[in-house]
C-alpha cells in the first residue's frame, strides 16, 4: 500500500464564487489509478467530492481531468507514474472548460463544435432508394478505424493551446471527426465538409502535438494534417492564409532548398496586402531590423539544389 | 520520469550508441532559422563546440527539414528531403546528426522513424535519391544538442567545466513542443514531465523555475494565420513563468525564441508586462563555460538580458 495526498480543486458553481483546494490523504495499493484514489477519497473521507466516471477502463470518455497540470483519463493514469516527490498529486478540472462542480465541467462548447460538423453520414442518395448495404472496401475502412476509436473524452481539446486563446477554433477532436467523414467513400459532402472545417479554423492548429496525448491513439495532430492535404488536393478555400502559407513554404524549399523567411511572410499575408503586412509585422518588423535580426530578403540556394527539385518533381508536390 | 510509452512504441534510436561519441566528430544540421534570423544561435553553438572540444561538421548541402509545414502539402516530401540529408551524412562517415532547433529535431526524427520502420518507404526514398546517385542505408540518428550535452558530455562533467556560474539566476525552461512531442518520435524523456533543461540550468549554477507553461506551445507556426494568436500564447506562458519568479527564459528552439523574444512586448497589453529575456540554449551554456559574453550575440535580442545579468553580477 502507498499513501497519496490528493491536492484537489474544490468548487461548486451553485454556492462558491472562488475555488479552494483540499489536501486529502488516502491509502491505496501501489499500482492504483488516479480514479481509484479519488473513489477512495470519496468513499472514505468526503462524499461530496465530484467527478465524472462510468466505465473505469478508458472506454466511456467521462473521466478526463487535469492531473498535475496535464489532462488525461483518470482511469488510465497510474498514481505511481505521476505522484510528485512530496507524495502529492494535483487534480483539477480540465482546462479550456468552465468548471461546474469540482472536476465536473460544462462540456457544451465541445459538443457544439461536433454538432457543427453534422457528424453523421450524408450519402448521395436516400436510404429508401438504396436497396443493398453501402459497401466499403477494407482498405477504405482502414483509414477510418483509428478515428472511429475516439471516445469524445475531450482530453485533446482541453490540452489545445489554440482553444485556450481562441474559442472559435474547432479543436483537435472535431477536426479528427471531420476527417472521419471527409475520407468516408460513402459520404457525398466532402467539399462542403472541408469548407466548413476550414471556416472553423482548421488552419489555426499550431502544430504543437499536445493532442498526440489522446488516450485512444486517434492522433488528431496527424488527422489535422490529413484534412489540410485534402483541402489542398480539392483546392477548397485556397485564399486563406493557411493554405497559402503551406504552399509558399513548399515553393521556397523547392527553389532554394531553404525556408526563405521573408518570402514566406510576403506569400502568406499577400505581397500587395499592405494593411495586412503592417498588422502582421509591425511593430515587430522594425524592432527586429533595429537589432540586425531581419531575415535576408534573398536566400542563396543550397549546393546541389537541383536534387531538391528532383525530389519535388518526382513526388509531384504542389507549390501553388 | 521516463517517457510514458510501451516498449514497442519507443523510437528505434532513442538511446543508441554512436561512433561520434568516441571520435567527438558530429554531423551538424543548423536549420534555416539559425542561418537566417537567429545567426547568434549558430555562432554561439560553434563557440560552445570549441569549448567542449568537439567538432561539428556542418552538412552544408542539406535542405530544410520541411518544418511541420510541407507535410500539409504532401505526405512524402519531408521524408525524402531528410533521407537526402542523411545520405549526405553517411557519405561523410557520420552516424550522428546534431540539431539546434526543436522543430528540426522533431521532424527529422519523424522522417527517420518512418524510413527505418518501413522498407517500402525506404525504397521509395532511395528510388528518388538514386536519380542523383545518392543512397541512404538507415545508419543515422538525429539528436538535439541538449541530449548530446547530457548523454555524451554529461552533467557532472559540465558542472566541472563551469568557470562562470549563473549565480542563482532564476531561469524558466521553455521546452515548447517538438523536442518532446510526439513521444513516440522523440522519446528521449517524458513529454509530460521533462527535466533535462532544469538539470542543465542547475548544472550551470542557475535556479530552475517550474511553471505550467514550460511544455506549452508558443504559437510560432500560426503567427501569420490569424493576428494575435501567437502573441496571446506567448503572453499566457510568459505570465506563468514570471508569476513563479522567473528572471529569464532558456529555450532549445530558435522558433520558440523568435516568438518569445518577439511577442512579449505586444502581449503585455493583455497579459501584463513580463519582459523576460530569452536565451538560446547554447548561449547560456557557452557563457557559463567561459565564452566572452560579447561574442554570444546577446545584443540581438529584443528583450535585453543586460539588466538582469548586471544585477546577478554576470556581466558588469
Ligand atoms: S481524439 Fe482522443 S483525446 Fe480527443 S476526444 Fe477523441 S479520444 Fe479523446
Ligand atoms: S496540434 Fe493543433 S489541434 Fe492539436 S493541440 Fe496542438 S494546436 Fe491544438
Ligand atoms: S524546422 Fe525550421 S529551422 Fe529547422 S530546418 Fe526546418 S525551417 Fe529550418
Ligand atoms: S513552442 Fe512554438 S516554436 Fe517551439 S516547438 Fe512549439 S510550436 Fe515550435
Ligand atoms: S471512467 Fe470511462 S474513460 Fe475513464
Amino acid at each position: 500500500m502507498a499513501k497519496i495526498k490528493l491536492d484537489l480543486f474544490r468548487f461548486d458553481e451553485a454556492v462558491d464564487t472562488v475555488p479552494h483546494r483540499d489536501l486529502i490523504e488516502v491509502e491505496v495499493p501501489e499500482a492504483t489509478t488516479v480514479l481509484d484514489a479519488l473513489e477512495t477519497a470519496k468513499a472514505e473521507i468526503d462524499g461530496s467530492i465530484s467527478f465524472r466516471r462510468s466505465c473505469r477502463s478508458a472506454i466511456c470518455g467521462s473521466c478526463s481531468m487535469s492531473i498535475n497540470g496535464v489532462t488525461a483519463l483518470a482511469c488510465k493514469t497510474n498514481c505511481r507514474d505521476v505522484v510528485k516527490d512530496d507524495g502529492t498529486i494535483a487534480v483539477d478540472p480540465m482546462q479550456n472548460f468552465q468548471p461546474m462542480k469540482d472536476m465536473v465541467v460544462h462540456m457544451d462548447p465541445f459538443w457544439d463544435k461536433y454538432a457543427r460538423l453534422k457528424p453523421y453520414l450524408q450519402p448521395k442518395d436516400k436510404d429508401s432508394e438504396h436497396e443493398i448495404e453501402r459497401r466499403v472496401s477494407p482498405d477504405d475502412m482502414k483509414k477510418l478505424v483509428d478515428v472511429a476509436n475516439c471516445i469524445m473524452c475531450a482530453t485533446c481539446y482541453s490540452l489545445c493551446p489554440v482553444v485556450s486563446v481562441d474559442p472559435a477554433f474547432a479543436g483537435p477532436a472535431a477536426i479528427a471527426y471531420a476527417y472521419r467523414f471527409i475520407e468516408d467513400v460513402r459520404d457525398a459532402k466532402r467539399d462542403e465538409r472541408i469548407a466548413q472545417i476550414s471556416e472553423d479554423y482548421l488552419w489555426l492548429c499550431a502544430h504543437c502535438y499536445a493532442c498526440s496525448y489522446c488516450p485512444k491513439h486517434v492522433e488528431p495532430n496527424n488527422r489535422i494534417v490529413d484534412v489540410k492535404r485534402a483541402a489542398i488536393k480539392d483546392r477548397v478555400m485556397m485564399n486563406e492564409r493557411g493554405p497559402r502559407h503551406a504552399l509558399v513554404v513548399s515553393k521556397t524549399i523547392k527553389q532554394t532548398g531553404m525556408l526563405a523567411e521573408t518570402e514566406v511572410i510576403l506569400g502568406t499575408v499577400g505581397r500587395f496586402n499592405v494593411v495586412g503586412l503592417i498588422k502582421a509585422l509591425a511593430p515587430l518588423g522594425p524592432r527586429m531590423a533595429l537589432r540586425g535580426k531581419q531575415p535576408p530578403v534573398f536566400v542563396k540556394p543550397i549546393p546541389k539544389v537541383d536534387e531538391v527539385r528532383t525530389i519535388f518533381e518526382a513526388l509531384e508536390v504542389p507549390v501553388s | 520520469m521516463s517517457a510514458t510509452l510501451l516498449p514497442e512504441e519507443r523510437p528505434l534510436d532513442a538511446h543508441r550508441a554512436s561512433r561520434s561519441r568516441e571520435t567527438k566528430r558530429y554531423g551538424f544540421f543548423p536549420g534555416c532559422v539559425a542561418k537566417e534570423s537567429c545567426k547568434e544561435l549558430f555562432n554561439s553553438t560553434m563557440l560552445l563546440a570549441d569549448k567542449l572540444g568537439i567538432e561539428l561538421i556542418e552538412l552544408t548541402a542539406a535542405s530544410c527539414c520541411g518544418a511541420s509545414v510541407v507535410n500539409d502539402v504532401n505526405r512524402d516530401v519531408a521524408r525524402v528531403l531528410n533521407a537526402r540529408t542523411y545520405a549526405q551524412a553517411e557519405a561523410l562517415g557520420l552516424d550522428d546528426v546534431i540539431t539546434i532547433c526543436s522543430t528540426c529535431t522533431g521532424h527529422m526524427r519523424a522522417a527517420n522513424k518512418e524510413l527505418l520502420e518501413s522498407e517500402e518507404r525506404m525504397d521509395q526514398a532511395n528510388a528518388i535519391l538514386g536519380k542523383f546517385g545518392a543512397k541512404y542505408s538507415g545508419g543515422v540518428m538525429v539528436r538535439h544538442l541538449l541530449w548530446m550535452l547530457i548523454d555524451d558530455v554529461g552533467l557532472d562533467n559540465l558542472r566541472s567545466m563551469v568557470v562562470r556560474p549563473l549565480n542563482g539566476l532564476k531561469v524558466a525552461p521553455f521546452y515548447g513542443c517538438h523536442i518532446i512531442r510526439p513521444e513516440n518520435v522523440n522519446g528521449w524523456e517524458s513529454a509530460r514531465n521533462p527535466h533535462s533543461l532544469e538539470d542543465l540550468i542547475e548544472a550551470l549554477g542557475g535556479e530552475a523555475v517550474d511553471y505550467a507553461g514550460k511544455t506549452r506551445c508558443c504559437g510560432f507556426h500560426v503567427q501569420l494565420e490569424k493576428d494575435g494568436i501567437a502573441t496571446n500564447m506567448v503572453g499566457q506562458n510568459m505570465r506563468m513563468a514570471k508569476d513563479n519568479g522567473a528572471e529569464a527564459v532558456i529555450t532549445p528552439c530558435p522558433l520558440c525564441h523568435l516568438a518569445l523574444d518577439g511577442y512579449q512586448q505586444d502581449a503585455g497589453a493583455r497579459w501584463g508586462r513580463t519582459d523576460l529575456p530569452t536565451f538560446h540554449l547554447p548561449q547560456l551554456v557557452a557563457y557559463a563555460l567561459g565564452v566572452a559574453p560579447e561574442k554570444l550575440g546577446l545584443n540581438k535580442h529584443l528583450v535585453s538580458p543586460r539588466e538582469i545579468m548586471v544585477q546577478r553580477e554576470l556581466i558588469s
